[in-house]
């Protein structure tokens, strides 16, 4: 079966830093895959090699059999993604953005939906310089789905959300995985990584050190999540 | 091409969701516009000698600061870094940014011509052409204001750089000071910026022989434009943490170099023709009434050869200048406007203010056709057409009359009805919705000149 993911022996420098160095994993449909590692272990490069943004000096990614290197737009229809740094214009309400996102993919969520979904019902028609962090990021979750995507690919989707927030973003991704789409999710939250992941890689100066299910990670090096991964990164530096 | 369609009217929503773009969008060209007519105040028809500038600017305010200021200010925000998850190529959102911008331009200048006619800016001669050179000129310096995006950072530095192009374009580049102020050195310089280019293809598009006379000035916009566009393509960048290819920038720039070089090569640079717009005098001042003199003709019937022969052709303006001016009757035209004198020639037969029965009438429409060139300093066809309007002249009107009707109307500029002088596109010439005032000038001193060739005082070669 075609796998939602396939990365094989990708890497990249800056300069002389090798922020990822031959890395590898594969994520299939309906399953959670979590990158997890210290700030600069190579996380947002991997996944900014995978959604196209860098270009990477080695290596292969395939989102669902397509070469996303070769046919980058093939690829991203088949991707919605929630990435750090990212931004909109100031006086666009979710409707608008909704709509206007929603336009670039072949079979887009229709925009109510997405406004329900994602309880936005009620701010639809505000700029969206007016809505609070959380209802930003409720709307860049919403626009990760417009596309109705096989591959869902999160950056530390949780930072700056409460707790309701959070808890909320986890449901929604528990929803995705039910309905058969991958995940790929960068996190350094150990704890969201043990609730929300099948499987986690652990990466650490580019490279990653381990790859398992939570339970294997932990029952491999004794402790908690959290020991496991000091433990596996503090080796690796 | 949904998207694309959707994410231009997006665009433009934001865009007039933000009152500093409208503010400086829209209201700003009108600014300019209002001071344009309050500098040239004196002008015989109002701001018809300056649409070139002012929608120059229009232009240049938009390429230099609008659109950079839009595209650079999304990109700090991460507003294209979103974009580009999107499947969709870079040029989608690069399109929609430009579609967007050239319907603002458009309506902003829509806006201000709008007002100029409210101001009694004539009609343009030519309005195809005239929209050509808008998109022409457009083009080559929105292809420019994508460099600048390209090129810098963030907003403040956008600000920068797009008043060291802004600024020196208005003062040195021929856009809103005119080129006949500048010294030497300074006109030299204005090849070097495609400002200059741009207010000459909408200048003469407006009151000038259209753009058959423009070409270099066309070909130097687009050339200009399409180095822009092509280096903007290749430093595009979708985040600022990349940093722009500069080397490229040298294609921008090297093209305005080589536009320069090449009209100093044409000899474009020195300005001659002195734009005057003096007051053309009064009937006294060309036929002063002699001591003991009998009693004025009642009417055109009534004038003598005496009555004539009182007037001083010498003082006249001379037919070489810039006032009334009139080619020698074995003048050639230059071949690019003999199309334009062809179409006046062939429409004068069947113009009907030419043909109405009162003959001082018709004789005094048929002047007005000669004049409004004039008035409008159109080159080169100012000159022949007072020659194509005698010799009408002297087709519809007997032999025997003509001297005293041209006598008359020269002696009474203020009398008779103008309203062929909105009637001249048929021609190709602007109408005037203005003042008449300034053209019956132009039409009595044609007058004088055509009679003074009638009754032996002037050479008629």
């Amino acid at each position: 079966m075609t796998k939602a993911l396939t990365v094989s022996g990708l890497s990249r420098r800056y300069g002389a830093v090798r922020a990822v160095d031959k890395i590898g994993f594969e994520i299939a449909a309906g399953e959670i895959f979590g990158l997890l590692g210290p700030n600069g272990a190579g996380k947002t490069t991997a996944i900014e090699c995978v959604l196209g943004l860098v270009r990477p000096d080695a290596g292969s990614i395939h989102v669902c059999g397509i070469d996303a290197l070769a046919r980058p737009q093939d690829a991203r229809a088949r991707i919605g993604a929630v990435l750090q740094a990212t931004g909109l214009p100031d006086k666009i309400t979710p409707r608008e953005a909704l709509d206007v996102f929603g336009a670039f993919y072949p079979h887009p969520l229709q925009t109510d939906a997405l406004l329900d979904r994602f309880g936005l019902r009620e701010k639809q028609g505000l700029a969206y310089d007016t809505l609070s962090g959380g209802q930003k990021q409720r709307l860049a979750l919403a626009l990760a789905f417009v596309g109705d995507p096989q591959l869902l690919v999160l950056d530390e989707p949780a930072t700056g959300l409460d707790v309701q927030m959070r808890r909320e973003l986890h449901d929604h991704i528990r929803e995705v995985r039910a309905a058969g789409c991958a995940v790929l999710l960068a996190t350094h939250g150990m704890e969201e990584a043990a609730q929300l992941c099948d499987r986690i890689a652990v990466i650490a100066g580019g490279r990653i050190v381990a790859t398992g299910t939570p339970t294997e990670l932990i029952a491999g090096s004794g402790g908690s999540l959290e020991d496991v991964i000091l433990k596996l990164t503090g080796a690796a530096q | 091409m949904t998207a694309l369609l959707q994410l231009t009217l997006l665009g433009l929503k934001l865009n007039f969701r933000n009152r500093m773009a409208i503010l400086y969008g829209y209201l700003f060209p009108l600014i300019f516009l209002v001071a344009f007519w309050a500098v040239y105040r004196s002008d015989p028809v109002p701001l018809a000698l300056h649409l070139g500038q002012f929608l120059t600017i229009t232009i240049l305010g938009s390429a230099c600061f609008g659109l950079p200021t839009t595209i650079v200010s999304e990109r700090e925000r991460g507003v294209w870094r979103r974009y580009r998850l999107l499947p969709a190529r870079g040029w989608v959102f690069l399109t929609s940014v430009l579609l967007a911008r050239a319907v603002l331009l458009v309506t902003a200048a829509l806006l201000q011509l709008a007002l100029a006619f409210a101001f009694g800016m004539p009609a343009p001669a030519h309005p195809l052409e005239l929209l050509a050179a808008f998109a022409v000129a457009s083009f080559a310096f929105l292809g420019f204001g994508l460099v600048i995006a390209m090129l810098v950072d963030n907003v403040p530095a956008v600000l920068a750089l797009g008043q060291c192009i802004f600024l020196p374009m208005l003062m040195i580049g021929g856009v809103a000071v005119q080129l006949e102020s500048l010294p030497a050195w300074a006109q030299h310089l204005s090849l070097f910026f495609p400002g200059r280019y741009a207010v000459e293809v909408l200048q003469l598009s407006a009151t000038g022989a259209g753009l058959s006379r423009a070409g270099f000035d066309f070909a130097a916009l687009l050339l200009t434009g399409a180095a822009g566009a092509i280096a903007a393509g290749a430093m595009f960048r979708w985040d600022k943490a990349f940093a722009p290819r500069r080397a490229w920038l040298l294609l921008a720039i090297g093209m305005w170099a080589a536009v320069g070089v090449a009209a100093e090569m044409r000899g474009l640079a020195s300005i001659s023709a002195v734009k005057d717009t003096r007051e053309v005098g009064s009937v006294r001042d060309y036929a002063p009434a002699p001591p003991n003199a009998k009693a004025a003709p009642i009417s055109w019937q009534d004038v003598t050869q005496a009555d004539i022969d009182g007037i001083d052709f010498k003082r006249l303006p001379p037919d070489e200048g810039i006032i009334s001016p009139l080619s020698r009757g074995d003048e050639s035209p230059d071949p690019v406007i003999v199309p334009a004198l062809d179409r006046i020639r062939d429409g004068l037969a069947g113009w009907s203010p030419g043909n109405v029965s009162d003959p001082v009438q018709r004789a005094r429409n048929l002047l007005a056709v000669a004049a409004v060139p004039d008035i409008m300093q159109m080159e080169q066809v100012e000159r022949f057409v007072p020659r194509l309007v005698f010799a009408r002249l002297q087709a519809v009107i007997p032999p025997r009359e003509l001297p005293k009707i041209l006598y008359w109307i020269a002696m009474h500029p203020d009398e008779g009805d103008d309203r062929a002088m909105h009637q001249l596109s048929a021609f190709g010439l602007p109408d005037i919705t203005g003042p008449t005032r300034p053209v019956r000038g132009r039409v009595m001193l044609y007058a004088f000149k055509l009679l003074g060739r009638l009754a032996g005082p002037l050479p008629n070669n």
